[in-house]
């Protein structure tokens, strides 16, 4: 029988984090995953991750998991791919599908960290070609090349639904609209914003009703609903889209602890089936650790320092790291799991309507709520996105508590500040001078940061927001500015584009725009 | 009967098939004041956890007459009775054999089954492969009954339980049965964790888990749990109707009218492995090795691909056949449980024997007189 | 689960708009098919699936599971937690009779 000190099954951000950590321990690890290629879903990011800096933030998905990777190899951890465990039997034996052959291993301590599965929601037609779950779509864009269809509507508006959507227009295909059945967007307002901004619709208190089509999708019925959830009759509408993409949430894979024994509870807060686990991690039956999505869906940010924790947990109980030593880590992940489980979008405030301010005391955004958008009288609530100084100058609009603070250092001046409480909107300070070098644009995850100079010349004002679609226009390029709400509001003139290798595929795109419309140009389209 | 009452004629300890099959032979009768108290739910022993085996051939000749009746006169009309399409295929059993020795133990069951009355032959390899062409070149020889058959169990459990509910009968599930109490020498409460319940008589069928009920009112049987695993694969087009067993152990079970494979059996081992009765778990060598069976006598089954694995505990009896028997030693009290891992098929008639022993004292239709409880001895 | 339920008799099965929606794809059950056995005295997660075989197909439940129940939960007036769900069993990925015929117990080669 082949023997390990941990077994860790799935090789996403929990996974390997989890096998870094005991593998650096000296811990002799495997890691089987099913896919042919490890990261999880890290791969399928493109988009630039929240949090702190410690934890990956600003740094794109896929790069993680290349940074992962490379640490699990540096220390010798085996990565087993194509290698899906079929079940988990008592005295923590797993059996390993690879190639044609079932495997058997054993190891003292195993840790779940299997991800979760896209949730689906039935209507008429949802079983028609060409209704795909978002996940499945970012696969096929940002893995295969493919793109899963030329018109899309996405029915969802959680972080998955929005970044996915954004990632959509950034394929080349149109987004007919984003709807949820919900009052209000569910996702960060920042990754709502940067799709309404180029002109998708949003429809909250929303579902679809109908795919339309013979063989495949040729249109969608949508319907707004009332309070039960349900189609009111007469409000439908039809959209034209060859693709329905499904982002209504993700359940937690919890079947392999099932076969493991370990006690699970239906926890709607966690997203569906979990085992029950304590503060490590550790499941009903002993030595057998849930990290991560499985454990109940959250960020990766947070998942990786779970990883982390079982692990440190399985190597204290195998004797590879002392206990004054475990109680140190354990409570500085803990204090970092903290930090990032705060804000309106913490687990804990998860389904919560009853926020109508940040932690600033600030109004938060109805209008950001219900249509991804700030409205103009709301903006100025926020000192941080309206500031008016003379000369170039940065216009952060983040608008609600979420936990991330890469800006405050992309500014080498100090000219903006988040504080210890990552969760903290942005400071920014007036009297330190901004030379307009986009490095806060580009550091920005949400895409929330703009550079204005509301006298650039004499009647027009200079907008710089970050860009990260292709063909980048030139400078000279002459085209229209829109609003927040995706709406052309004028003409505007691209004066510059700027890239260095150090704003990682985000472009600091500034156009000239007549200066009336210096806070509101949000976008620029040819 | 009101909703919330504890009291009623009969009390059945379990929800398997047994108990449904009885409970709708009982409200067919026109007795319906019936409590079926069981401790998950319906059908969650093994009624649906076997593989469906409706079969008369390779049984002990003392619960033979259980499978002929069963085969002769319930099965060949249960759906239409019913109302519900229990899958019933009626298209034969064979049972295989690799090798002279099991040719051997393959006459002997011939050899009695026939001497009670039962249409059951010895057959050549090739003769079997006529019958059943996907299988190995290997099998030398087959006992074959064309009479067996097999059908779905969990449709057919979950039938007897929804004619019997709709017939008056009251069913309680997740209430866990912890003993049974005597009044004046007579067996009377059932104690549960939902409080005591109250009968003028308790039929005990509750599988492995029957004997430590049993035991509070001091009825001794052998039956302890015994593991089985079956598995199951993806649909695939038609391939055979008859019923597969093999005379060496491997495998037995056949495919659905749904297209599936259902095929089970087990390690060997099982009598001295730890065990986990309630969450009914697999093991890590079992599945391979009903693989391995299925394998050698039908390698075309190679790239089917199995979609799940279960494991259920049959209430193995010391001797291999049930008891089915009202208990003089504890008055009021039927028990119907040794079943050995072959209940199924006869369930049907068990059900109507135990009506019986209910309603009249005793089982007239069908003879279950060998299953009495006190036929054990100790040896010497 | 352990929730004590005492089976109503059958009650009275009225139709709805959408009853002939796919809930199971795999085995193509409907949300009519899962409401009406309701209303004949199934009451678990488990008996539902195993009358109409809904959760029984290739996903093993994974995408159906949570929608089924819902209809089942809602139709009893209880909370999905009640009514038990499908256990969860190796192989959680479909896996050949071959693959599990070869048993490797050996690290190989690299």
């Amino acid at each position: 029988m082949m023997r390990h000190d941990l077994i860790v099954i799935g090789a996403g951000p929990a996974g390997l984090s989890a096998a870094i950590e005991a593998a650096r321990l000296g811990m002799d690890v495997a890691v089987f995953d099913e896919n042919a290629r490890p990261g999880g879903q890290l791969f399928k990011q493109i988009h630039k991750f929240f949090g702190s800096k410690e934890h990956h933030a600003k740094e794109r998905g896929f790069r993680i998991g290349e940074d992962l990777l490379a640490d699990a190899e540096k220390l010798g951890v085996a990565v087993h791919l194509n290698a899906t465990v079929m079940g988990i039997y008592e005295g923590r034996e797993v059996l390993v599908k690879h190639e044609d052959e079932t495997v058997h291993a054993k190891a003292d301590a195993i840790i779940i960290a299997t991800g979760a599965a896209e949730n689906m929601i039935p209507f008429t037609g949802w079983d028609k070609p060409g209704v795909i779950g978002a996940g499945a779509a970012q696969a096929l864009m940002n893995l295969q090349g493919v793109m899963p269809g030329k018109r899309i509507l996405m029915v969802g508006s959680g972080n998955v639904g929005l970044v996915v959507s954004f990632q959509l227009l950034q394929a080349g295909c149109e987004v007919a609209a984003v709807i949820d059945a919900a009052p209000r967007i569910g996702g960060y307002g920042v990754h709502a914003a940067k799709v309404a901004r180029t002109g998708v619709p949003f429809y909250t208190r929303h579902t679809v009703v109908e795919a339309l089509g013979k063989d495949r999708v040729e249109g969608a019925v949508i319907a707004e609903v009332d309070d039960h959830f349900q189609p009111i009759p007469g409000t439908e509408k039809t959209l034209d889209v060859d693709t329905i993409c499904i982002a209504v949430g993700l359940s937690p894979m919890s079947q392999l602890a099932d076969t493991a024994g370990c006690d699970l509870v239906l926890d709607r807060k966690r997203g569906g089936t979990v085992p029950v686990i304590d503060e490590y991690g550790e499941t009903s039956v002993p030595n057998v650790y849930c990290a991560g999505d499985a454990a109940g869906i959250e960020e990766a940010s947070t998942a990786m320092i779970l990883g982390r924790i079982s692990a440190i947990r399985a190597a204290e109980k195998a004797g590879f790291l002392g206990a004054a030593e475990f109680t140190a880590r354990a409570d500085e992940y803990a204090a970092s799991l903290s930090k990032l489980r705060r804000g309106m979008f913490a687990p804990q405030n998860k389904g919560r309507t009853d926020m109508t301010e940040t932690d600033e005391g600030y109004p938060l955004s109805k209008s950001l709520l219900a249509h991804g958008f700030l409205e103009p009288n709301e903006v100025s609530a926020f000192p941080c996105a309206t500031v008016h100084e003379v000369g170039v100058h940065p216009v952060i609009e983040c608008t609600q508590n979420i936990p991330c603070n890469p800006c405050q250092d992309a500014c080498r001046f100090g000219c903006i500040t988040v504080g210890d409480d990552i969760v903290k909107l942005p400071v920014i300070d007036e009297t330190k001078r901004c030379t307009g070098c986009g490095m806060c644009v580009a550091s920005c995850s949400g895409q929330a940061i703009f550079l204005v100079d509301e006298a650039y010349e004499p009647g027009y004002a200079s907008v710089g927001i970050p860009y990260e679609f292709v063909p980048v226009p030139k400078a000279g390029a002459r085209g229209h500015a829109l609003n927040r709400a995706g709406a052309p509001i004028c003409d505007a003139e691209v004066v510059s584009v700027k890239y260095t290798k150090a704003m990682d595929k985000t472009v600091l795109l500034t156009m000239k725009v007549p200066a009336e419309f210096a806070s509101e140009a949000r976008f620029y389209r040819d | 009967m009101s909703i919330e009452t504890k009291s009623a004629s009969v009390i059945i300890v379990g929800g398997g098939i047994v108990a449904c099959a009885t409970a709708y032979n009982l409200a067919k009768r026109g007795m319906n004041d019936v409590i079926v108290l069981e401790k998950a739910e319906i059908g969650n022993g093994g009624s649906c956890r076997n593989a469906g085996g409706v079969r008369q051939s390779a049984r002990d000749v003392r619960e033979l007459p259980l499978a002929m009746y069963a085969v002769g006169k319930i099965w060949p009309t249960l759906s239409d009775e019913l109302g519900c399409d229990v899958e019933y295929v009626q298209k034969g059993n064979l049972r295989l054999g690799l090798t002279e020795a099991h040719r051997k133990t393959l006459e002997a069951h011939v050899a009695k089954s026939t001497r009670v009355g039962l249409e059951v032959e010895m057959i050549e390899g090739d003769d079997a492969r006529a019958i059943c062409p996907a299988m190995s070149e290997e099998v030398l020889c087959a006992s074959w009954c064309p009479t067996d058959g097999h059908a779905n169990p969990l449709k057919t459990t979950l039938a007897f339980y929804q004619r019997a509910l709709q017939m008056g009968v009251t069913f309680v599930t997740g209430v866990t049965v912890t003993g049974l109490r005597k009044v004046r020498g007579r067996v009377r409460y059932v104690d549960t964790d939902d409080g005591t319940y109250e009968a003028d008589q308790v039929l005990l069928c509750a599988g492995y888990e029957s004997q430590g009920i049993a035991e509070t009112v001091g009825v001794e049987i052998p039956v302890v749990p015994r593991r089985n695993e079956v598995l199951v694969t993806e649909m695939c087009p038609h391939l055979f109707d008859v019923m597969i067993g093999v005379a060496g152990g491997e495998f037995y079970g056949g495919q659905t009218e749904h297209g599936s494979f259902v095929m089970g059996g087990n390690n060997g081992l099982e009598a001295f492995c730890s065990e986990h009765h309630d969450r009914f778990s697999t093991d890590s060598i079992t599945a391979p090795s009903i693989a391995r069976g299925i394998l050698k006598y039908f390698p075309a089954l190679e790239g089917v691909k199995i979609i799940r694995t279960w494991a259920g505990y049959y209430d193995a009896c010391a001797d291999v056949v049930p008891v089915i028997d009202a208990i003089p030693e504890a008055p009021g009290l039927v028990c119907a449980f040794g079943f050995s891992g072959h209940g199924f098929g006869i369930a049907p008639a068990t059900g109507l024997a135990l009506s019986e022993i209910l309603l009249d004292g005793a089982s007239h239709t069908i003879d279950v007189s060998a299953l009495t409880y006190d036929r054990f001895a100790a040896k010497g | 689960m352990a929730k004590i339920i005492r089976r109503a008799p059958e009650t009275a099965f009225v139709p709805q708009p959408d009853d002939d929606l796919i809930i199971c794809r795999c085995e193509e059950v409907t949300k009519g098919d899962i409401r009406r056995v309701v209303h004949a005295g199934l009451s678990t997660t488990n008996e539902v699936k195993r009358w109409l075989r809904c959760g029984m197909g290739l996903c093993q439940g994974q995408t159906c599971q949570r929608n089924f129940q819902g209809i089942i939960a809602r139709e009893l007036g209880v909370s999905p937690a009640d009514i038990g769900r499908i256990t969860g069993r190796s192989p959680v990925r479909p896996a050949t009779i071959t693959t599990f015929a070869h048993e490797v117990t050996e690290q190989k080669e690299a």
